[in-house]
């Protein structure tokens, strides 16, 4: 980009700048193409898992809804209630917004495919989501109502407690490829599922399992969504809100699950790796990231329309009493297993195909449930007994 | 210490027998009816599953007004019955009829018990479906149960325009008003006769 405004006869510097500002804007309209898709695709999942059709009016299988919504959204009044901190409760979503989108400069699209890898990006990940924070925080404190303070306040309390188990989390995978760059993680995996971070020793699986419990407390998504749980806070820190800056908040809310599906595979599922033959091809790379990263996204959203939300106190036991442990025994036991295995990388190897093979059982076991439960629910509902045995 | 592991057990077991549970749910039928477009009381794959009751509206609802214009003598009792003015009655003169129904039987005014006559006709009869109230004034009125409530309630249209029911064509109205033309040339030349013949029974009487 650069190259070519330099070749028309720009200067190099007026160049630099125009190519920031072009790719700026290239990397927010995709973002909020994301963000505005997966707000379809959960309204419409969530149709399905509870036997309803969801939004299908707008476009084909109501695929342009998000359009119709933001629309709607943006042809708003913007109000700003009485006796509320103008400036704060102005600025509260656009905090949210940059917490999010500050991301996209480590986002590890694919093998190569990096804005700037950062030698602290996973550092700096953790760092600029923590903004977040402060905007949900801003927007609860200024509204001037007692659901958006208590959201807020829900809110700091949760990041705070979950950042740790987080931290931790992502510890163990640094600790095998030895460094913080998104680059670096990635190539320390392989394309097999085998060579993933997650199946490298029964102790990254459990660091997984409490990275993902974590950063879904993080995002605010269900099972964890007690800053703005409806039945108690109506809509939590943003019940003030409306219009365009509403949007904005839950364009980054959206776009932080995109992220967080970013993040998780990135570290833990291998990336945008693929096999030796075919690495020169970058767009194939990108393309199974991005499956990768709309599974998680997937089950993220499957998560939230299974489990009821959590109490705060369960919310708080959670955090401290069983995935900080628990990501310490991850810690401690991978660096313990580092050190046993260092000179037997065969025995790694075994022990990775092995946990490899424990998910596949899980993954059978489960599929054997779902027909089951797919059988059961084919009888119709107030059927005789005879009919359900 | 063993409760602390039995949570950890439970909450990752009932977690998988709930994922699969909804999960299992995307597969399963979808319960949602489009309603518009499906017309539940005829479709016959709703009317097979469903458990409820599908009979629709009670007969005595009061639902939009329809007019069967056949029993009606044009009195305009119901557009004076009607307290927001939503029905508009015109009509001309037309020949003198007793009103019978399908079968043949002659029609009573349901007030005073004697046979309808049908001494004027419509040229237009119009409802303004988006005024009415529904208070079922105009049908309580009608001496021949011409004007009545249906169980009908959907009525969505484009335009407020369209709400207007407009029970007399325009062919209607111009025969009717045709025949109203004929009839009153007819009254008309008959008078002249008679006046005529009047007068010369006058001037014969003169003479």
């Amino acid at each position: 980009m650069e190259a070519i405004l330099i070749s028309i006869g720009l200067e190099p510097i007026p160049a630099k700048i125009i190519s920031m500002v072009i790719i700026c804007v290239v990397v927010l309209l995709a973002f909020v193409t994301i963000g505005g898709v997966l707000t379809w695709v959960e309204r419409r999942i969530s149709g399905f898992m509870q036997a309803r059709l969801g939004p299908n009016r707008v476009g084909p299988q109501g695929v342009l809804q998000w359009v119709a919504d933001g629309v709607k959204l943006i042809l708003k009044e913007d109000l700003i209630p009485d006796g509320a901190d103008r400036k704060l409760f102005a600025i509260a979503p656009y905090f949210c917004l940059i917490g999010v989108f500050g991301t996209m400069v480590v986002f590890p699209w694919g093998k190569g495919v990096i804005v700037a890898d950062l030698n602290v990006g996973l550092f700096y990940f953790i760092s600029i989501t923590a903004l977040v924070v402060f905007g949900v925080l801003m927007a609860g404190w200024s509204s001037n109502n007692k659901w958006s303070l208590i959201g807020g306040m829900r809110a700091a309390a949760q990041i705070v407690s979950y950042e740790i188990p987080v931290g931790m989390g992502l510890l163990v995978p640094i600790l095998i490829s030895g460094t913080l760059s998104m680059g670096g993680i990635m190539a320390a995996q392989g394309w097999l599922p085998w060579d993933w971070m997650v199946f490298k020793s029964p102790f990254t699986v459990v660091s997984f399992i409490i990275f993902f419990i974590g950063s879904l407390a993080e995002a605010n998504r269900t099972p964890f969504d007690l800053p703005e749980a409806e039945s108690e806070l109506v809509s939590g820190y943003c019940t003030e809100y409306t219009g365009f800056r509403y949007a904005v908040f839950f364009l980054s809310e959206w776009a932080n699950l995109f992220v967080m599906g970013g993040l998780t595979t990135a570290v833990f599922l291998g990336g945008g790796n693929l096999p030796g033959v075919l690495e020169d091809y970058t767009i194939l790379s990108i393309l199974v990231f991005l499956a990768k990263v709309s599974v998680i996204i997937f089950v993220v959203i499957w998560l939230r329309w299974t489990l009821p939300r959590f109490r705060i106190d369960q919310l708080m036991d959670m955090s401290w009493k069983y995935l900080l442990p628990g990501a310490f025994i991850a810690f401690l036991g991978q660096a313990i297993y580092m050190l046993l295995t260092q000179h037997l990388p065969i025995v790694q190897s075994v022990v990775a195909v092995i946990m490899f093979l424990v998910f596949v059982f899980v993954l059978i076991r489960f599929i054997i449930r779902v027909r089951v439960n797919i059988r059961e629910q084919r009888i119709p509902v107030n059927s005789p007994a005879s009919d359900v045995l | 210490m063993g409760a602390y592991f039995q949570n950890i057990k439970n909450g990752f077991k009932s977690a998988f027998e709930g994922m699969s549970i909804s999960f299992a749910t995307m597969f399963v039928r979808k319960e949602t009816v489009q309603y518009p477009e499906v017309n539940i009381s005829t479709n016959k794959t709703i009317a097979e599953k469903y458990k409820g009751t599908l009979m629709g509206m009670p007969a005595n609802s009061r639902g939009i007004l329809d007019v069967n214009l056949s029993l009606c003598t044009a009195c305009q009792i119901c557009q004076k019955a009607c307290p927001i003015d939503c029905i508009v009655i015109d009509n001309v003169k037309c020949d003198k009829t007793k009103l019978e129904d399908e079968v043949g039987n002659p029609v009573l005014n349901r007030f005073t018990q004697k046979e309808a006559l049908k001494t004027r006709t419509v040229t237009r009869f119009d409802i303004n479906a988006a005024k009415c109230m529904y208070c079922g004034l105009c049908a309580m009125a009608c001496p021949t149960t011409a004007i009545r409530h249906t169980n009908r309630f959907e009525m969505n249209t484009e335009s407020q325009e369209a709400l207007i029911l407009k029970f007399v064509s325009e062919e209607e109205k111009a025969r009717a008003e045709k025949k109203a033309n004929d009839i009153e040339a007819e009254a008309a030349a008959k008078k002249a006769k008679a006046a005529k013949e009047e007068k010369v029974k006058e001037k014969g009487a003169e003479e």
